[in-house]
C-alpha cells in the first residue's frame, strides 16, 4: 500500500453548502492519474465548487477530499497542482516577462525555459502589458504560467469560454499536446461538449450538485451503446436531469 | 516573492516618494523664508527666549508664522491616516476585488508568506516616508523655537502627536487597520472608509485618556493666589488642600471673598482663602522630562492594536470560504 501513489483527487461524500443552498452534495469520486478528465454539467451543477475545494480556496461543508494524499487547506495550494480559472486572473499592469518572473518567484519547481517556449509558440510579445493582450493571448500566457510550474494535476475551469473558435482550437491543441507528453492529469470543465470529444478519456458528469456519471469514456460508451459519442451521452444525461 | 510585491507596489512607492519630495521642498522653502524673516527682524536671539522677552517685531513674526507652523504640525497628524487609507486598505482588498488573490493563492508559495511579504514590502517605505516628513517639519518648528508652537510645551496635543515615536506608531496602527479591513471586507472602498472612520475615532478616544497612563507628580505651592501657570508640564488636575493635607472636593464656597476688601476695595485673596480653611494649592502634573515615557506608553497601545490587526489579517486571508 505504501508503494502505491496517491491518486490526484479522491473525494468522499464531499459536500458544499452556501447560504443559498447546496452546491455540491454526496460527491464521491476518484480522478485517476494520467487522464484527461472532462468535468461537464449544466450551469450551477457544482463544477467550479468542486474545483474550488480541490485548490483549497473553498472549504468542504461535509465529507473529505484529498489531493495527492493531502487535505487542501487555507495555507496554500498543493505544490503539484496548477489551476486556471474562468476569469484567468493575471496582474494587468505586469508585462508578459514580468508575469513569467512572477511564476518563477512564486513556484520552486518553475521551468523558465518551458514557460518561455509556450509563450513563444503562442506568438505573444514578451514586452506587452498583460492588460493589453487579447483574450486568446491572455489565455496562452495564463496557460504558460500554469504549466511552467510543472504540475502533476492541471485544473482548467472553462478555459475556452471567452475565445473565438480559432483560438479555442489552438489553446486546446497546445493543452493536450503538452499534457500528453508531460503525463499531466488534466481536469477540464466546459459547456461545449463537442470540443471535449476528441480530447478527454475520462468523464465526470455533475448535475444539480451530484455526480451523475463518472468513469472511463470508452467503458461508458460501451455500457450505453445507444449513444455513439461522449457529447450525446452527456447531453442525454443532462436532459434526463432537466426532465426530472 | 519580494520582487513580486515590489513590482505591484511600485506605483504606490513612486507616489509616496513624489509626495514626500514635494512636501519636503515646500517645508524647506518655508523654513528658509521664515529664517530670513527672523534675521530681518533681528529675532534670532528671541527664538530661545520666547515672546515675553522680545519686542513688537516678535508679535509681527507670530502673526505671520504661528498658524503656518501649526498647520505643518497638522499635516504630520494627517500623514498616518493617509497611509492607512491609500496603502493599507487596498493592500488585500484590491487583490480580492480584481480576483488576483486566486492567482496568488494557487501558486506554490504559501498564503502566509505571500501576506507577510506584502505586509513588509508595502509598510517599510510608508513608515520611512512618514518619519522623514516628521523630522523635516520638526526642523522647521525648531527654527522658530519659543516663538512658534513649541512654546506651548511638548504636551500640547498637536506638538505631542507630531513628535517622537507617535507619528510612526499612528502610521503602523492606520496601516494594519486598513490591511485588516481590506482582508475582511474585500472591498477597497469599504476598507478605505472604515479605516478613515475608525482611525479618527480611536485616535480621538486615546488622545483623551493618554494623560492617565502616567501617575502624575503632585506639586504643592503655598501661594494660594497663584495666577501664572507654568508652561510645559501637563497639568492633569489642580485644586486646594486643607490644613490636614486632604484635597478639598469643592473649594468654591471657601473662595467667596466678597466683602473682605480693604478701604480701597482691594482683596487679599491669599489671606482670605487661608482664613476660609484652604491651606495649600496643588497641581498634579506630568513633568516635561516624562514626555518620552508618555510617547512610548501611548505608542505601545497603538502597537498592540497593530499586532491584533496583523493576527486578524492572517486569519482573514488564510480563512477558506
Amino acid at each position: 500500500m505504501g508503494q502505491r501513489e496517491h491518486p490526484p483527487v479522491l473525494a468522499e461524500d464531499l459536500g458544499k453548502k452556501y447560504s443559498r443552498g447546496w452546491a455540491l452534495r454526496g460527491c464521491t469520486l476518484e480522478i485517476p492519474a494520467g487522464r484527461i478528465v472532462a468535468l461537464v454539467g449544466p450551469n450551477g451543477a457544482g463544477k467550479s465548487t468542486l474545483m474550488g475545494m480541490i485548490t483549497g480556496l473553498l472549504r468542504p461543508t461535509t465529507g473529505r477530499i484529498s489531493v495527492f494524499g493531502d487535505a487542501p487547506n487555507g495555507r496554500g495550494m498543493h505544490g503539484a497542482v496548477a489551476f486556471l480559472t474562468q476569469a484567468k486572473p493575471l496582474y494587468p499592469q505586469f508585462t508578459v516577462t514580468e508575469t513569467l518572473k512572477y511564476g518563477r518567484n512564486a513556484n520552486p519547481g518553475w521551468d523558465q525555459a518551458y514557460a518561455e517556449e509556450l509563450v513563444e509558440k503562442a506568438q505573444v510579445p514578451f514586452a506587452a502589458k498583460v492588460g493589453t493582450l487579447s483574450g486568446g493571448q491572455r489565455t496562452r500566457v495564463a496557460l504558460a504560467l500554469a504549466l511552467g510550474k510543472r504540475p502533476k494535476l492541471l485544473m482548467l475551469d472553462e478555459p475556452l469560454a471567452d475565445l473565438d473558435p480559432l483560438a479555442r482550437e489552438n489553446v486546446l491543441q497546445t493543452l493536450v499536446e503538452e499534457c500528453r507528453t508531460q503525463k499531466i492529469t488534466v481536469l477540464l470543465s466546459s459547456h461545449v461538449l463537442a470540443e471535449l470529444e476528441d480530447v478527454c478519456d475520462h468523464l465526470v458528469l455533475l448535475a444539480d450538485g451530484r455526480v451523475r456519471l463518472a468513469g472511463d469514456v470508452s467503458a461508458l460508451l460501451q455500457a450505453h451503446a445507444e449513444h455513439r459519442t461522449l457529447s450525446q451521452l452527456a447531453l442525454a444525461y443532462m436532459r434526463m436531469e432537466v426532465a426530472a | 516573492m519580494t520582487w513580486i510585491v515590489w513590482r505591484q507596489q511600485r506605483p504606490v512607492f513612486i507616489t509616496l516618494v513624489a509626495g514626500l519630495v514635494v512636501a519636503v521642498a515646500a517645508i524647506l522653502l518655508l523654513r528658509a523664508v521664515m529664517v530670513a524673516d527672523l534675521t530681518a527682524g533681528n529675532l534670532l536671539d528671541c527664538v530661545g527666549k520666547g515672546l515675553e522677552a522680545c519686542g513688537p517685531a516678535a508679535n509681527d513674526f507670530q502673526t505671520t508664522w504661528f498658524d503656518r507652523l501649526h498647520l505643518a504640525e497638522a499635516t504630520v497628524l494627517a500623514a498616518p491616516v493617509l497611509i492607512g487609507v491609500f496603502v493599507g486598505a487596498p493592500l488585500f482588498a484590491r487583490e480580492f476585488e480584481q480576483g488576483t488573490h486566486a492567482l496568488a493563492f494557487t501558486q506554490s508559495v504559501s498564503r502566509t508568506r505571500w501576506m507577510a511579504t506584502k505586509f513588509v514590502v508595502a509598510a517599510l517605505p510608508a513608515l520611512v516616508v512618514v518619519l522623514v516628513y516628521q523630522l523635516v517639519v520638526h526642523s522647521w518648528l525648531d527654527a522658530a523655537g519659543q516663538l512658534g508652537p513649541l512654546s506651548t510645551g511638548p504636551f500640547y496635543f498637536t506638538t505631542f502627536e507630531a513628535q517622537g515615536v507617535s507619528p510612526v506608531a499612528y502610521t503602523l496602527f492606520a496601516y494594519t487597520l486598513g490591511m485588516f479591513a481590506g482582508a475582511v471586507f474585500k472591498r477597497t472602498l469599504v476598507a478605505m472608509t472604515l479605516t478613515l472612520g475608525l482611525f479618527v475615532a480611536v485616535r480621538a478616544v486615546l488622545t483623551g485618556v493618554r494623560e492617565h497612563l502616567i501617575t502624575p507628580t503632585r506639586v504643592l505651592s503655598d501661594d494660594l493666589d497663584a495666577r501664572t501657570v507654568e508652561r510645559g508640564p501637563l497639568v492633569v488636575e489642580s485644586g486646594f488642600l486643607d490644613a490636614k493635607g486632604a484635597v478639598v472636593a469643592d473649594p468654591t464656597p471657601m473662595m467667596n471673598c466678597a466683602g473682605k476688601g480693604d478701604a480701597q476695595g482691594a482683596v487679599d485673596f491669599a489671606a482670605c482663602y487661608r482664613e476660609n480653611g484652604l491651606a495649600q494649592r496643588y497641581s498634579d502634573v506630568i513633568p516635561v522630562d516624562q514626555v518620552t515615557t508618555l510617547h512610548l506608553l501611548e505608542a505601545s497601545i497603538f502597537a498592540g492594536l497593530a499586532v491584533l490587526f496583523v493576527l486578524g489579517s492572517v486569519w482573514a486571508v488564510r480563512r477558506q470560504v
